[in-house]
């Protein structure tokens, strides 16, 4: 009987063994090493953790795919709205004429942009400047995923291109840098899909 | 988006970070791929807390609206799936509490959890596995602790965070998980 009463003859207590499994910390990690009773009593809770793993497992496959009916009639019902960020102010041809685009048209663009290049992904994207005074320098930073097996460097060289075109043809703002920063490297397409548990790439 | 070819896996492999920072900017695509992700585990964490997949689904959407509107106060975005299980958590409770206002539906939870654990289809055929044996076990724990033990072990929250969502210190959340273990590996124990 690997768990006996609260207290183990060692002094020790089974609430300080539960928590050592949770944060490592414990008063005198010496004695856990040497200590049969401490011992068999973490092993015991141990077994418990990989259990409960285990369970959740069939609780989560048990809930169904993300990509089933239940989870598209939550997506149907939230209606999501997009927050339009700042304004930026457009030039008119006729006086009297305000005319402006918003910030989050300007990252949707990005995206697009980023999206329409081999290889790469588009995370976040900040205008750093002040973009509601028409002609204030603006700098735009890009979070960036770039696929194995695509040059690195290339890939963010062929996309800062693309964006100044862009974002010289569909806006007003004067982009003084556009600054790129690759956070990740994206595996490549895996053979089996991940499971729902574990999906990092 | 405009027809032109995508990423050759579309989102469902773009890391975490990198959806949750495009979802930030607005991009609903984004957000939906995260929810499709991790939807699964929220629901059932929900529904271990709720004790049932209707009221479940009804917790996951709200949790992902708040998700939504609260992406900006995300700090680390590759943290998005403790931060969405933590929420789920926090209004699976919440959920409880509302439900408490009406006493005819207030034992629900206890009874719906028994008969997942007694009678519902998955447990029939698994019955006499040790995974069994522990969800009829976790149906027979005292609430408080049931619920400790769902938040840390199905929704990977620390002590302060399961204190928050609970309403009571992180010491009783500390004691409650270590009782729910005790108990939980001795029957597991005896089952052997």
């Amino acid at each position: 009987m690997s768990i006996p009463n609260d207290n183990l003859e060692c002094g020790h207590s089974l609430e300080g063994l539960s928590t050592y499994l949770d944060t490592g910390g414990i008063p005198d990690p010496q004695h856990l090493e040497e200590c049969p009773e401490c011992q068999a009593a973490l092993a015991s809770l141990r077994n418990l953790k990989a259990l409960g793993s285990e369970f959740l497992g069939e609780e989560i496959a048990a809930a169904g795919k993300g990509t089933d009916a239940w989870m598209q009639s939550i997506l149907d019902n939230l209606r999501l709205e997009v927050r339009p960020g700042r304004t930026i102010p457009l030039r008119s041809d006729h006086p009297g004429d305000t005319l402006s685009e918003t910030e989050g048209a300007i990252t949707a663009l990005v995206r697009a942009v980023g999206d329409a290049l081999d290889g790469v992904a588009v995370g976040k994207c900040r205008l750093r400047g002040d973009i509601t005074v028409p002609g204030a320098p603006v700098t735009l930073e890009v979070q960036l995923a770039v696929l194995y097996g695509h040059q690195m460097i290339g890939r963010a060289s062929a996309l800062r291109e693309r964006l100044a075109v862009a974002l010289a043809r569909h806006t007003e703002l004067n982009v003084a840098a556009i600054d790129l920063a690759v956070s990740d490297v994206l595996q490549p397409l895996q053979a089996t899909p991940p499971t729902s548990e574990e999906n990092q790439p | 988006m405009d027809g032109q070819t995508p990423l050759p896996h579309g989102l469902e492999l773009v890391p975490d970070a990198i959806l949750a920072g495009r979802a930030s900017d607005g991009d609903t695509a984004a957000f939906e791929a995260l929810a499709r992700r991790y939807g699964p585990q929220m629901r059932a964490c929900a529904r271990r807390i709720t004790g049932s997949f209707a009221d479940a689904d009804d917790v996951v959407q709200e949790s992902l609206m708040q998700a939504w509107n609260q992406l900006d106060t995300l700090r680390d975005n590759g943290a998005v799936k403790g931060w969405l299980l933590r929420i789920t958590g926090s209004r699976s409770i919440d959920h409880l509490r509302r439900r408490k206002v009406h006493p005819e539906l207030a034992t629900a939870e206890n009874e719906a959890t028994a008969a997942g654990a007694a009678s519902n289809p998955e447990s029939a055929v698994l019955n006499g596995s040790r995974v069994a044996a522990l969800r009829s076990a976790l149906a027979r724990l005292p609430e408080e602790q049931r619920r400790c033990w769902v938040l840390k072990e199905f929704g990977d929250q620390s002590y302060e965070e399961i204190a928050s969502t609970l309403k009571i210190s992180a010491d009783s959340v500390r004691g409650r998980l270590a009782r729910a273990r005790i108990t939980l590996a001795r029957e597991m124990e005896e089952w052997r």
